[in-house]
């Protein structure tokens, strides 16, 4: 049968084919979808499917069920590889059991991440395989293979798309029948006990692995030489298809290099290909890790050949390969014109940012704040969520943000080094359980006298509305114990910690200047679900506006607009939060 | 076939592009989607490319599409570049005004936009949200615009494959409405359809 699939739910499904047991994962963009995937397929409920607190919490979740013999997917975005490196490096040395994938994607650009880092070197840098998919058809296919490749090594394997993989779908040929296994349960046996001694004895076993493992690689249809031209193109990920659209397209008579299987490297075909061609272009999205490879092998075995790419300067180091600028590259390198593109003329056309959603109950949360510290000297450090949008216009109340749960012990950095202004930390509920809890213990054993506002919509609303430890409620919708945030903030030793509406805005206002005023860590909660979760309060309107506009300056509500340089609300986008009847007693709520 | 689908987050960019992908498959075609999202729940641009045939890569190329299905008046004005010299645009006459646009900071001018569209392509305006209100619900905005792309005879699909994909992509309670947004779609261009040869 034929269906159309998301690279993530290619992903999925093809986990599922494979007899996956045990899911686990982090929401984060471009990743999602995936574990989403496999909730959606595991209709016979044989597979434990669970959002993790985090992506630390979810790797070795999958660890343990790999070492019980069963098949384990875990799923993060590359930058929670970070928060789960720790069990990674240990991982890559004992090694696994039943089959384990972990999927990390990548998002060159970036365009949902804070960094462009490349999940490629973690490979290398914790001995683990990589796989980097072309195309969603590519993902189900090298899935499937992961787990049986993870089996046979008995390591992990990363599997590694990037966003152009993930959100574009394919036609896929989907299997039928899902790989059936008996798993004997956990055997104890040392070594699942990380000592030194057993770490040595790994680390020579696993050295002389990745030689074998580059032998096997060689032979991959994950890894192939196409064409025949002098001329050689080396890419690998989403770049590939891009690169054979191109070549396809104009009929370029060149070699191509495709690179799937990716860590540890190829060595044999890439000698092989070297050998076949007099220069080499290398395409690849993020960092030159193929190119690397490349000059290694060439190093290595003495070859000698010309390579363009990002060592050089030739290609860009940072954003997308998109067809446009890969083609530009193709063109310089092989010296001629391919398309005259017929620009058309563009003209300017209003921005359209991304912005706090018409009742948004961080954008009363933010405005609350705003209105208590007005004139008092304020540091807002922010988080990783919807809510770090509050640096826009007008709001303008995150001045910080660096990655999941850093507000919190940035706050008291800044507190440490300005101790007569007020430190704010904002955090959405989903970030405090993943790694909020850490840094207030930090503040209150530290006596950093800080403001910490959790925003507690019920919800990890960025990347699409995923239950959390706080709502009561797994990824199957089954029930579960509602951690209330109140009572941990309290038992971690917070003087002051208070749950408000923030659509109460008067007593929002009053309770920020009261935890302002306290000393020691002050903990604010912020709770109202987010607009995606609940109907419409009813609609607000303005009656004879004067055309001040304050209403828009203060709040920046998407729902406020002006025609005829009067104040209107847009009916389709007002949910009746009522956050602009505080500004102006011409607005009234319906 | 190559088929750009723009608008804001939330009209139904992405169940649109499931719709027409399916109906390609349905009719023995290969094809497939890219979509850019990111953060774009929060009232940003969503782009959706539709591809039918063998093209390896999601994305359609600036100056590639044979159509463009804008959802809204500037953000079909913003991706115009993606058509070819022949292609064609249908273009929902909606606007959903930026926020940018409120504060003063940018200028939302239907004139110029209008213009600049219907310069520099075939294009074919529509009221689609008017005509999804009038079918029941303003969500099916995307279903109409579909049905209007149909009318026109521009999508290489017949009506039966695309009925048939959105009985597979739309939920059922939804459903009867949506169909009937698609013919009105439908009818909206019918009328054009003749116009559109000479153009």
């Amino acid at each position: 049968m034929k269906e159309i699939l998301l690279g993530n739910t290619a992903i999925a499904l093809g986990a599922v084919t494979a007899g996956v047991r045990v899911a686990a994962g982090y929401p984060g963009t471009p990743s999602t979808e995936v574990l989403e995937g496999v909730a959606k397929y595991n209709t016979d409920g044989k597979i434990s499917v669970e959002w993790s607190a985090n992506e630390k919490a979810a790797l070795e979740v999958a660890a343990g069920a790999s070492w019980s013999g069963v098949r384990a997917i875990v799923t993060m975005k590359q930058v929670g590889l970070n928060v789960a490196s720790d069990p990674l490096m240990s991982l890559g040395v004992i090694g696994t059991k039943g089959g384990m994938v972990i999927v990390v994607a990548d998002d060159p650009g970036p365009i949902s991440s804070q960094t462009e880092q490349d999940t490629r070197h973690f490979g290398k840098f914790a001995n683990i395989p990589v796989l980097d998919p072309s195309s969603p058809e590519e993902a189900y296919e090298m899935t499937k293979y992961a787990f049986e490749l993870s089996e046979k090594l008995h390591l992990p394997i990363i599997l590694r798309p990037t966003t152009k993989v993930c959100h574009s779908s394919g036609t896929i040929e989907v299997d039928t029948e899902v790989y059936q296994y008996e798993s004997e349960g956990f055997v104890k046996d040392p070594k699942w006990v990380i000592f030194p001694p057993l770490s040595y004895r790994r680390h020579l076993e696993i050295e002389q692995q990745q030689k074998e493992i580059s032998v096997l690689f060689s032979r991959l249809p994950f890894n192939r030489i196409e064409g025949n031209g002098s001329i050689g193109i080396a890419t690998g990920g989403a770049t590939y298809a891009i690169v054979k659209d191109i070549v396809e397209t104009f009929k370029l008579d060149v070699t191509i290099l495709k690179s799937g299987a990716v860590f540890p490297p190829p060595d044999q075909l890439y000698g092989e290909f070297l050998h076949r061609v007099e220069k080499v272009l290398v395409l690849e999205e993020l960092d030159p890790v193929i190119e690397e490879q490349l000059y290694h092998v060439m190093a290595v075995r003495k070859i000698e050949r010309p390579i363009r790419g990002k060592l050089d300067g030739f290609v860009t180091p940072a954003g997308e390969l998109r067809f446009e600028n890969t083609l530009d590259y193709i063109e310089k390198f092989i010296g001629r014109k391919l398309k005259s593109i017929e620009n058309k003329p563009v003209i300017d056309l209003p921005q359209r940012s991304p912005v706090l959603c018409a009742g948004c109950p961080h954008r009363a949360s933010f405005y609350a704040v705003k209105k208590a510290m007005r004139g008092k000297k304020s540091v807002f450090c922010g988080d990783i969520g919807c809510y770090t949008l509050g640096n826009g216009k007008p709001l303008e109340m995150t001045d910080t943000c660096l990655c999941m749960g850093a507000g919190i012990t940035v706050a008291q950095g800044i507190k440490k080094a300005e101790p007569d202004a007020n430190v704010f930390a904002f955090i959405g509920d989903s970030t405090f359980f993943a790694s909020g809890m850490t840094g207030l213990a930090n503040a209150v054993y530290n006596g950093t006298n800080i403001i910490v506002v959790v925003l507690d919509n019920s919800t990890t609303a960025m990347t699409g509305h995923q239950p959390h430890p706080g709502i009561g409620r797994t990824i199957m919708n089954t029930s579960s114990p509602k951690i209330d945030i109140c009572s941990v903030a309290k038992a971690l030793g917070a003087g002051f910690v208070k749950k408000v509406n923030p659509f109460e805005f008067d007593e929002a206002v009053k309770t920020v200047r009261e935890a302002s005023e306290k000393n020691g860590v002050s903990v604010i909660i912020f709770e109202a679900p987010c607009v995606a979760l609940v109907k419409s309060h009813g609609i607000c309107t303005v009656e004879e506006c004067t055309g001040c506009k304050k209403c828009i300056r203060e709040i920046g509500c998407p729902a406020l607009t002006v025609r005829a340089r009067k104040v209107e609300i847009n009916p389709a986008l007002c949910y009746g939060c009522g956050l602009c009847t505080n500004i102006c007693d011409r607005i009234i709520r319906l | 076939m190559d088929i750009l689908i723009t608008g804001v987050g939330g009209q139904g960019i992405i169940l649109a592009s499931k719709i027409l992908a399916y109906a390609y498959v349905i009719e023995g075609r290969n094809a497939r989607t890219g979509e850019t999202i990111g953060m774009s729940q929060r009232g940003g641009c969503v782009v959706s490319h539709v591809r039918a045939g063998n093209a390896h890569s999601p994305y359609i190329p600036v100056g590639g599409a044979d159509l463009l299905l804008s959802f809204e008046l500037c953000e079909g004005a913003r991706r115009i570049p993606y058509l070819k010299k022949d292609g064609f645009a249908i273009v929902n006459t909606a606007m959903i005004i930026p926020v940018s646009t409120a504060l003063g900071k940018s200028d939302y001018d239907v004139e110029k936009i209008t213009k600049y569209i219907s310069e520099n392509t075939n294009a074919i305006f529509i009221d689609a949200d008017r005509i999804a209100q009038e079918c029941g619900s303003f969500r099916a905005v995307n279903t109409v615009l579909i049905g209007a792309a149909c009318g026109l005879g521009v999508l290489e699909l017949s009506t039966d494959s695309i009925i048939q994909s959105m009985k597979k992509n739309i939920r059922a309670q939804y459903l009867d409405l949506n169909i009937n947004a698609f013919h009105s779609g439908m009818k909206a261009t019918e009328e054009m359809r003749e116009k559109c040869k000479i153009m």
